[in-house]
């Protein structure tokens, strides 16, 4: 007996034990003979996205109605995310954002799948200006798959505050030139919006922007020529004399614009709403301003959402489920209200005058004139552009 | 019956560790650094444009060069500061040594971020001092905020405790009766710090740079958020590499270049310290 007891449990019958069971498990995949995995009760909807979307309430709504648990990871940027996804693989995400170009590349490179716009019976409330016949970045290259469901849009215009800014100088990207302003511009730090924001009035002011273009199309500031990223690359170092910082966040910008510290910057229009909304309180006392399109053109967005390929058909119906109900007019009232970007949904008869013009309500038409958020023709010429800019 | 060395099973799940978290990491680091980057896909051929690329293009020079002098900066007011605040705590701190070592270690129970904000707070152009200065008629000090000198504060801030720490360690094993001796045969007070008190714990003041140096070569976050426009620094650019830009062969060389930087800090500190002088004990030669 006591030579069977010490034979039970010595080390050696423990390693082995131990080896049998982990491999028995990997085997199984699951980590235990008593123990399953949680998800296979409550569908996971795993999303990779911007974080202003994940509202509570609709993420609420959303796992009380399905019965689903709502994962997200949040990023930054389109390339952020699109690298994730492309040195990561798709299996560790059922939907992703993007916006502009982007989910095109997305679906070229087989990161996602094709909608089915079927299946998104809330599509019928959302601008004809944001549905794939009109605003084509929706569908792929041929028109024959819908690649994304749009969300919000806006551009990266420039909030001026009109109390410290002279009436003529504002309309141009030119004012963030003007050194009668030093020391009280305020820009991202993001380098694909610097250099083709400034790539437009680099190309304007060259005479390049409305000629014949070496690819044969139309101008695109995220495909300048080298003429062109080295008039840039002058013109974001001038600028760089002219800044108080580079903002982080929407907040920090706020900060600066309230505290009068930064009075233009280019941005989202974030800034822009919360200050609008602050003077109608009368908490600050100072007017804003928020040039959409300047006089050279302006960059925009449309964030979408899109379906990852290696979601299974489960977390294929939940993604259509979630994208469905975000749309729905009652919730999008609470997404424009939560986040301050334009709508895509036309919900003017839930808001009021001032809302509507807030959240550009009216002026749907006016995403088709901007040039969308693209992928740069070559990452690494822009890198070295940023990083001589970053130096100087 | 063959068994394994006790040592071998001992240390097994350490090396495992190194070797999972420190090695293969680093390894990938180093291989990547040899291939190419095309419009966000990494491709295996094997070049050495990335080094070419660090070593021509000034742009990266700039960013080693700033982060380098700001972190001989931030290490000398850390150096100046801690000294007196370590050997205060040593000699004097009786029985309440040791609380006034965790009270250094008080910031930590908070994240960096917020550390930094609450930074912002006081440093900002609306900040605490500016806003004191505005109500007492000054000029607001706009250098507080958003330049060179703005990231050096916050390093030095986030980074001190880490050399009176390393300081203070060397010093309680200090034996203080030399100072006495040193009176004894003619020292003024400062001739016995320059030649006893100094040298002999010159060790935790060598480990105390090299904690503060280090982080601060390849700090990001700080100068990201007190530096401005002009404070870029080679861990900013290191890690736009592996995020926006997607440039993650160049970014792998700079991670390589910046290991081995802190390789040679890490050397040359070590090439100062005469173990037996130190009265370093953790050798057991002596």
């Amino acid at each position: 007996m006591p030579m069977m007891t010490e034979r039970k449990f010595s080390r050696r019958c423990l390693l082995k034990a131990g080896t049998v069971g982990a491999l028995g498990s990997l085997v199984l995949g699951r980590p235990g003979p008593f123990i399953s995995r949680a998800e296979a009760a409550t569908p996971t909807l795993r999303l990779l996205m911007w974080q202003p979307y994940a509202i509570k309430e609709t993420i609420a709504a959303f796992e009380e109605k399905f019965k689903a648990k709502f994962a997200p990871t949040f990023f930054d940027g389109n390339s952020e995310a699109f690298n994730k996804l492309k040195v990561g693989g798709t299996k560790d995400f059922d939907m992703v954002m993007a916006d502009g170009f982007w989910p095109r590349l997305y679906f070229r490179q087989g990161l996602t799948k094709a909608l089915d716009y079927g299946k998104l019976t809330n599509m019928s409330g959302v601008f004809a200006d944001f549905h794939p016949d009109k605003f084509k970045l929706l569908a792929d290259e041929e028109g024959k798959n819908n690649v994304a469901a749009p969300n919000c849009w806006g551009g990266y215009g420039i909030t001026v505050n009109t109390a410290m800014i002279a009436k003529e100088d504002i309309g141009s990207i030119e004012l963030l030139l003007n050194s009668k302003y030093a020391g009280h511009f305020s820009t991202n730090s993001r380098f694909e919006e610097n250099i083709a924001l400034m790539g437009i009035l680099a190309a304007t002011k060259l005479g390049t922007k409305d000629g014949a273009r070496p690819d044969g199309k139309p101008f695109n500031p995220y495909n300048l020529t080298d003429d062109e990223l080295a008039e840039t690359k002058r013109l974001l170092i001038e600028q760089k004399k002219l800044l108080l910082t580079r903002y982080q966040d929407y907040d920090a910008l706020e900060r600066l614009m309230r505290a009068k510290t930064v009075w233009a910057a280019p941005e989202f229009a974030e800034s822009y709403r919360k200050l609008t909304v602050l003077k109608k309180e009368g908490k600050v006392d100072f007017d804003v301003e928020h040039v959409l399109k300047p006089k050279e053109g302006g960059l925009g967005w449309v964030d979408t959402w899109m379906v990852s390929a290696e979601a299974d058909s489960e977390r294929t119906e939940l993604a259509h489920a979630w994208i469905n109900m975000f749309l729905e007019k009652d919730n999008y009232v609470r997404v424009v209200r939560s986040t301050g970007y334009g709508g895509v949904v036309d919900i003017r008869s839930l808001m009021s005058e001032d809302e509507i013009a807030l959240y550009f309500q009216n002026r749907s038409a006016e995403a088709s004139q901007l040039h969308m958020f693209d992928q740069p023709s070559s990452p690494e010429k822009w890198e070295r552009i940023w990083s001589d800019v970053e130096a100087s | 019956m063959k068994r394994f060395p006790p040592l071998l099973l001992l240390a097994g799940p350490g090396i495992l560790f190194i070797l999972v978290t420190l090695i293969l990491p680093l390894a990938a680091i180093f291989m990547f650094s040899f291939w190419r980057t095309e419009s966000y896909e990494l491709y295996a051929d094997w070049n050495l444009d990335n080094y070419r690329t660090l070593m021509r293009e000034p742009a990266y020079l700039v960013f080693l060069l700033r982060s380098g002098l700001g972190a001989l900066a931030t290490s000398l007011i850390c150096l100046i500061y801690a000294w007196p605040v370590a050997y205060f705590i040593a000699r004097h701190g009786g029985r309440y040594r040791l609380l006034l070592v965790l009270l250094l270690a008080a910031p930590f129970f908070t994240g960096v971020i917020l550390r930094i904000a609450a930074l912002q707070g006081i440093l900002g152009p609306g900040g605490l001092i500016n806003m004191a200065l505005g109500i007492l008629g000054f000029q607001p000090i706009a250098a507080l905020m958003y330049t060179q000198t703005a990231a050096t504060i916050g390093h030095v801030y986030l980074f001190i405790p880490f050399m009176v720490t390393a300081i203070y360690l060397s010093l309680v094993n200090f034996n203080f009766d030399l100072l006495e001796t040193a009176k004894v045969n003619g020292a003024g007070p400062l001739r016995a710090f320059i030649e006893v008190t100094w040298p002999l714990n010159w060790i935790g003041t060598a480990i105390g740079i090299v904690l503060v140096f280090i982080p601060c070569l390849a700090s990001a976050v700080t100068p990201r958020f007190l530096g401005g426009p002009r404070a870029t620094s080679f861990g900013m650019s290191l890690g736009q590499q592996f995020g926006e830009t997607g440039t993650w062969a160049l970014g792998s060389a700079m991670g390589v270049v910046l290991f081995l930087a802190s390789l040679a800090v890490l050397a040359l500190m070590g090439l100062t310290v005469n173990l037996k002088r130190s009265g370093f004990t953790g050798m057991g030669t002596r």
